[in-house]
C-alpha cells in the first residue's frame, strides 16, 4: 500500500507545483486582460492546486503514521497550505481576486525550492527522533502554518497597496491597477490580517517554548531559530503600536507588512540555510 | 536638585511614559538579538566566536544574550511597560466602569457622528431599545430639557493594552526569578550508579538541594518497526538514605521532585565491570570508547574500545594504557562474568552492559511565571484584536435632535459600517413610524 501512496504523493506533489505555476501565470494575465473567465481559471487552478496540497499531505501523514510536520519538505508543504488557506478564504471573502497575482508567486516558489534544493532522501518520510514526539510541537506547527500564511497574505496586501498609490497612479482609469480594490480597502485589510496573524505568532512561540521546555528544560535559549521568530513579533508588534498610536496607516504601515514578511521568510529559510546555527530540527 | 526636585524625576517619568521610547527599546532589542545570530556566540561556537574582530567581543557581541546591557535594556523596556500602564490607569478604568453620559457635543465621539431628527419620545425609545438589543450597556442621564446617553459594549476590551505590557513584565519578571532562584546541570550517569545532586556538573545557579539520585535502570528502546522509540531512564531520589520517590522519565516526559525537574536529553553504552584488589570490590562504569578509568594508586588506564556482544550475550573489547604510552600494553576481550588480570595489580570482572543515561537537570521556579505571563499576553492580544470595545454616546434634545457618535479604540473602517448599520436602524424604525416626515431624516452631517 505504501509504494501506492508514495506514487500518489509524488504525483501530487507535481500537480500541485504545476498548479500553482499555471494559476500564478493567469493571475497575472488576467490583471492585464481583465477576462472573466481567465480569472475564475485562475481561481479554478489555485483550488485545484490546494486539493493537491491536501493529498499530500494527507497521503504523508498516512505513510509516516503521524502528522507532516517534522522535516523541511514537509514544513514547506505544511507552509504552503497555510498560505492558499488563509488566501482562497480572503479571495472568496472579499472578492480579492488580484492578490492572488502577488500571492501566488510564494507557495510556487517554495515548491520550486524544493525541487532545486531538496535530493529524495530529504524529501522521504524519515523517522523522528524522540524530541520531536510532542503533542505540543504539532500544536507550534499548526499555529505556525496559520500564522505565516495570514503574513504572506498581508505581505501580498502591501504590496498591491504601495503599486496602488504609487505617484501619479491613484487615479489611473485602466491598465493593471484598476483591478486593485480600493487602497483604503487594502490598507484596513492587511490590517485585520495581521491582526489574525499576530495572536496566533505569539502562540507559535509560546507552544514551542512549552514544548522545549519539555524536551529540553529551557523554555528560551536564544537559538538563530527563536531570536528570528521574536525579531519577527517586535516587527509586527511595531506594525500594530504604530498604528494605533500614529495613526500609521497607508505606505509606512504597507511597507512595515512587507519588511515584516521579509523576518518571517528569514526566520523560515534564512535560519537554516544562510545562518550558522544550530537549530537542530528545521 | 534642590531647587526644583520634582523636575528631573518628571522629564524621566516622562520619558519612560512615551511610547516613542518603549519603540526604541523594543527596536533595539530586537536589532541587537539579530546581530547575536550572525555573530558567532561564545557558549555555542567557543572558538568562532574567539576569531571574530576583537570590538565585538569587547562589546559582548560575542555573548549578547548575557550581557549586562542587554538585560539593561530588557529591564528599562519593563519599566518603559509599567511607567505606561500606571499612567494609564485610571483613564481606562474609569472609561471601562464609570462611563458618563456626554455633559455637551463635546464629548461625544468627533469622527463617527450624525445628527438624527424625529420625535423625541420615539428616538429615545428606539435607541434605548435598539442599543440594548445589540447588547450594549446603557447609562441615561436626565439634565433639564435634555437626555443624554452613554452605551458600551466589550467594555473589558479596554483592558486589551493593559493586560498586553503587564504581561510581558509579568514573564520577563518569570525569567529574572529563574535565573537567580534556580539552576540547570547535566549528569551522565550509568545504570545502577547515585550521584548526589550536588555533584552534577552546573551551568547556571546553584545546588540547595541535598540527595541523591540513583538510576535503575536505562534503556534505548526500539519500536517494532526499527525506528527508535525513545530513551528511558527510570530513576529513585534518595533523601537520607531512603528512598523517597522514584519514576520513569523519556525524551518529552521529563519527572519533577521537589522542583527539581530531570530530563531525558541523550543516552550511551556502557559496561559495569568489578575491580578487585586485596579482597576490596570496586564497581566501575565506563562509557563505550568513552573517557578511561584510572585505577588507584597506579597509573595504568582501562579503555573499552568497543561493545560486540547482545545485550543478552554482552562482549566488550577492552585496552589497558600506561600513563605516557600511545600504545596499549594490554588489551583483549571479555565477556560477562570473565574475569582478567590486569598488570598482576587488579582483577577485572565484566558484570555487564550498562546504559548511561544523559540527564539535563533543572530547576526553575520562574517557569509558572513565564507560563502566566504568555497566557495574559496571548489574551491581551485577543482582547485587543477580537474584542474592540464599542461607545455610542449621545445627547438628544428637546426638540427631537439626537446628535450621536461611535468609537473603538483607534480603527475607524469597521466601525463605521457598524455606525451606518446602527444609524439606519434607529432611522429606519423611526422612518416608517414617521411617514411623513423622512425628509428631517435626510439632515445629516457626517463628520469622517
Ligand atoms: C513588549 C511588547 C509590547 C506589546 C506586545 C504591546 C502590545 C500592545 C497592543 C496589542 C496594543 C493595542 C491595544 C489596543 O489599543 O487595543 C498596544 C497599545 C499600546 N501600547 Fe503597547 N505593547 C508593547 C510595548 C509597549 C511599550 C514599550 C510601550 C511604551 C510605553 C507601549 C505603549 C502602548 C500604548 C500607549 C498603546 C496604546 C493603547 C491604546 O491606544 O489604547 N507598548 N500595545
Amino acid at each position: 500500500m505504501n509504494q501506492g501512496l508514495q506514487g500518489l504523493e509524488i504525483s501530487m506533489f507535481y500537480l500541485t507545483l504545476v498548479a500553482y505555476f499555471l494559476s500564478m501565470v493567469l493571475y497575472w494575465v488576467w490583471l492585464g486582460v481583465k477576462s472573466n473567465i481567465l480569472g475564475k481559471f485562475a481561481t479554478a487552478l489555485t483550488i485545484i492546486g490546494f486539493a493537491g496540497n491536501t493529498v499530500v499531505l494527507v497521503a504523508r501523514t498516512v505513510i509516516a503514521q503521524r502528522l507532516p510536520l517534522s522535516n523541511g519538505y514537509e514544513f514547506i508543504l505544511t507552509f504552503c497550505w497555510g498560505i492558499l488557506a488563509v488566501y482562497l478564504f480572503a479571495e472568496f471573502r472579499y472578492k480579492l481576486r488580484a492578490l492572488g497575482s502577488f500571492v501566488m508567486p510564494i507557495p510556487f516558489l517554495l515548491l520550486v525550492f524544493i525541487v532545486m534544493k531538496m535530493g529524495p532522501d530529504e524529501r522521504v518520510a524519515q523517522a523522528i527522533p524522540p524530541a520531536l514526539k510532542s503533542q505540543w510541537l504539532t500544536f507550534h506547527v499548526v499555529t505556525a502554518m496559520l500564522s505565516y500564511g495570514a503574513f504572506a497574505i498581508s505581505f501580498g496586501l502591501g504590496l498591491m497597496y504601495l503599486l496602488k498609490t504609487r505617484q501619479g497612479v491613484t487615479n489611473q482609469k485602466d491598465g493593471l491597477i484598476s483591478r486593485f480594490p480600493a487602497a483604503e480597502i487594502l490598507d484596513d485589510l492587511a490590517y485585520k490580517v495581521i491582526g489574525f496573524a499576530l495572536p496566533l505568532l505569539t502562540l507559535v512561540i509560546i507552544t514551542g517554548a512549552i514544548w522545549a521546555d519539555y524536551a529540553w528544560g529551557t523554555y528560551w535559549s536564544w537559538d538563530p531559530k527563536e531570536t528570528w521568530s521574536l525579531i519577527t513579533w517586535i516587527i509586527y508588534t511595531g506594525y500594530v503600536h504604530a498604528r494605533l498610536m500614529y495613526g500609521w496607516k497607508g505606505k509606512r504601515a504597507a511597507w512595515m507588512a512587507v519588511l515584516g514578511f521579509v523576518a518571517v521568510i528569514f526566520t523560515f529559510f534564512g535560519v537554516n540555510y544562510l545562518l550558522p546555527g544550530l537549530h537542530s530540527y528545521a | 536638585m534642590n531647587e526644583n526636585p520634582k523636575s528631573w524625576t518628571d522629564k524621566l517619568w516622562y520619558l519612560f511614559s512615551s511610547m516613542k521610547m518603549g519603540l526604541a527599546l523594543l527596536g533595539a532589542t530586537a536589532l541587537t538579538s539579530g546581530i547575536g545570530t550572525i555573530l558567532p556566540q561564545t557558549e555555542l561556537e567557543p572558538d568562532r566566536a574567539e576569531a571574530v574582530s576583537r570590538i565585538w567581543q569587547v562589546l559582548g557581541f560575542t555573548h549578547v544574550y548575557s550581557t549586562a546591557w542587554f538585560r539593561l535594556l530588557l529591564g528599562l523596556l519593563c519599566v518603559n511597560l509599567l511607567v505606561c500602564s500606571m499612567q494609564r490607569f485610571s483613564g481606562t478604568y474609569n472609561r471601562t466602569f464609570k462611563p458618563r453620559p456626554p455633559q455637551n457635543g463635546n464629548d461625544i465621539p468627533q469622527k463617527l457622528r450624525q445628527e438624527i431628527k424625529g420625535s423625541t419620545e420615539n428616538l429615545r425609545l428606539k435607541t434605548e431599545k435598539i442599543l440594548r438589543d445589540r447588547g450594549f450597556r446603557l447609562i441615561g442621564e436626565e439634565s433639564g430639557e435634555s437626555w443624554s446617553f452613554v452605551a458600551q459594549k466589550h467594555h473589558l476590551g479596554y483592558w486589551s493594552a493593559f493586560i498586553v505590557h503587564i504581561a510581558f513584565v509579568i514573564l520577563i519578571s518569570g525569567a529574572i526569578l529563574g535565573m537567580f532562584f534556580g539552576f540547570k546541570g547535566t549528569m551522565m550517569a550509568a545504570a545502577g550508579t547515585t550521584t548526589a545532586l550536588k555533584n552534577i556538573n552546573l551551568s547556571k545557579g546553584t545546588v540547595t538541594q541535598d540527595f541523591g539520585v540513583k538510576v535503575n535502570s536505562a534503556e534505548d528502546r526500539f519500536l517494532p518497526n526499527g525506528e527508535r522509540d525513545n530513551w528511558y531512564t527510570n530513576l529513585s531520589i534518595i533523601e537520607n538514605g531512603r528512598e523517597t520517590a522514584s519514576g520513569t522519565l523519556s525524551v518529552n516526559h521529563p519527572f519533577t521532585y521537589k522542583g527539581v525537574t530531570f530530563y531525558q536529553a541523550s543516552f550511551d553504552h556502557g559496561v559495569h565491570l568489578t575491580a578487585d584488589v586485596t579482597g576490596q570490590t570496586m564497581p566501575i562504569y565506563l562509557r563505550n570508547q568513552g573517557r578511561p578509568f584510572r585505577f588507584p594508586n597506579t597509573d595504568l588506564y582501562l579503555f573499552i574500545g568497543g561493545m560486540m556482544g547482545s545485550p543478552q550475550q554482552p562482549v566488550i573489547l577492552f585496552q589497558i594504557y600506561k600513563a605516557g604510552n600511545s600504545q596499549p600494553i594490554q588489551s583483549g576481550q571479555l565477556s560477562a562474568g570473565e574475569s582478567t588480570n590486569v598488570q598482576g595489580q587488579y582483577k577485572v570482572t565484566m558484570e555487564g552492559y550498562a546504559g548511561f543515561t544523559g540527564l539535563q537537570v533543572k530547576k526553575d521556579p520562574g517557569v509558572t511565571v513565564v507560563w502566566l505571563g504568555s497566557g495574559l499576553l496571548l489574551l491581551g492580544l485577543m482582547l485587543s484584536f477580537y474584542w474592540r470595545p464599542l461607545l455610542v454616546s449621545g445627547i438628544l434634545e428637546q426638540e427631537g435632535r439626537l446628535t450621536l457618535g461611535m468609537a473603538s479604540g483607534k480603527i475607524i473602517g469597521q466601525t463605521e459600517t457598524e455606525f451606518g448599520k446602527l444609524l439606519s436602524e434607529i432611522e429606519g424604525t423611526n422612518s416608517k413610524e414617521r411617514a411623513g416626515l423622512t425628509t428631517d431624516l435626510e439632515l445629516k452631517e457626517r463628520v469622517l
